[in-house]
């Protein structure tokens, strides 16, 4: 296994750990709130609303903007 | 030694706090400092400068500046500029807000308990900023669609006649704009998908969107709706370490590059990863498309 490969399992593992969350959150009755209503939640402040939607913003730019 | 100016301006509430109805022309007078300074002229730009140190005490506008300043130093100027202006509006506007309020000068809206209690964060877990912003975003929530024919027809006004009885435009109403909606999704992301990365147009076309969305996002939610209650520790705790690994793992991928704008094969960055999907028209118009969905996404929260 090269850096490469393991980078990607790093990617890899840490969005596997996010879905077996998300698992957790909706099928089991983990103390776990699900990422919607993390989300919902981190959004109720218009800090946080503004910070979340320029994170969301950037996302793009930084794929498709010059 | 920068918060000296603000302490003595919180004393004294400046020009623009007073209510405008309390003037009266021989008052004119009373807006002039003893060396005849206009209040609301050049002592305004030490108010808003003390405004804008305020609000970084939020964590949150630290990060947008930080983020925007390494954008810029990394060869994206314009993601910089704009985070950058997002960061101190952001900081001049929590900074506002965050300012303690005579009594006198809340507005009725603001005392209103009708208007303070449905929506937004618990006051038991608020700073100054939040229960602000909780008033703001409560009151700045645009009505339901389908609530407009009844308050046209509390306020007396005449109601539009339409076949199929009198709630036959609410009930169309959403599912028509949903259809345009997700037409002009699909449109927006094959077209701007068709334009190569990093061009003209498409950065007009996402930093334009952009752009509306976190202006969209900063007047409020779009529905008021009962506050979200605060989940679990834990399960916050959870889902931050996650993000926190993923912001962690992607910024080893990137120190471990020869430098910020040479990408390695060895130590990837998502953007190193994703080169080969946007590279094509119909790659692009599927990130396009589910960027959208984020987006949709977040401002109905």
């Amino acid at each position: 296994m090269n850096g490469h490969d393991l980078t990607v399992l790093g990617y890899l593992a840490i969005l596997l750990a996010g879905i077996v969350l998300q698992l957790l959150a909706t099928r089991t009755r983990a103390p776990i709130p699900p990422l919607g209503k993390v989300i919902a939640w981190a959004m109720s402040t218009r800090t946080r609303r503004v910070g979340i939607l320029v994170a969301w913003a950037w996302v793009g730019l930084h794929f498709f903007a010059r | 030694m920068m918060a000296r100016p603000r302490r003595s301006r919180a004393a004294r509430p400046s020009s623009r706090d007073q209510p405008a109805t309390g003037r009266e022309p021989g008052d004119e007078a009373t807006d002039r400092g003893p060396g005849g300074v206009p209040e609301g002229g050049a002592r305004a730009l030490p108010s808003h400068l003390a405004n804008a140190l305020a609000g970084l005490r939020e964590p949150i506008v630290v990060i947008l500046l930080i983020i925007g300043f390494m954008s810029w130093i990394s060869g994206k100027p314009l993601d910089g500029l704009l985070i950058l202006l997002v960061g101190v509006s952001l900081a001049w506007d929590t900074g506002r807000r965050s300012r303690p309020a005579r009594p006198a000068e809340a507005s009725p809206a603001a005392t209103s308990p009708a208007a303070t209690s449905p929506t937004e964060t618990s006051p038991a877990e608020a700073g100054p900023a939040t229960r602000e912003d909780a008033v703001l975003t409560a009151t700045a929530a645009a009505p339901a669609p389908a609530s407009v024919p009844a308050a046209g027809a509390a306020s007396g006004a005449p109601r539009t006649p339409a076949a199929g009885g009198p709630h036959a435009p609410a009930r169309w109403r959403r599912p028509a704009l949903l259809t345009a909606g997700l037409a002009g999704g699909v449109l927006y992301a094959v077209v701007v998908g068709s334009f190569s990365r990093y061009s003209w147009p498409a950065t007009v076309a996402v930093a334009g969107l952009g752009a509306v969305v976190v202006a969209i996002g900063w007047r409020g939610p779009r529905h008021a709706r009962p506050a979200p209650p605060r989940p679990p520790a834990a399960g916050l705790a959870l889902w931050g370490a996650v993000f926190v690994a993923g912001c962690l793992w992607e910024l080893w991928s990137l120190l471990e590059q020869p430098n910020l704008a040479t990408s390695s094969y060895a130590h990837p960055t998502i953007s190193t990863l994703t080169d080969p999907v946007l590279s094509t028209w119909a790659g692009r118009s599927v990130v396009l498309a589910g960027w959208l969905g984020l987006g949709w996404f977040l401002v109905e929260r």
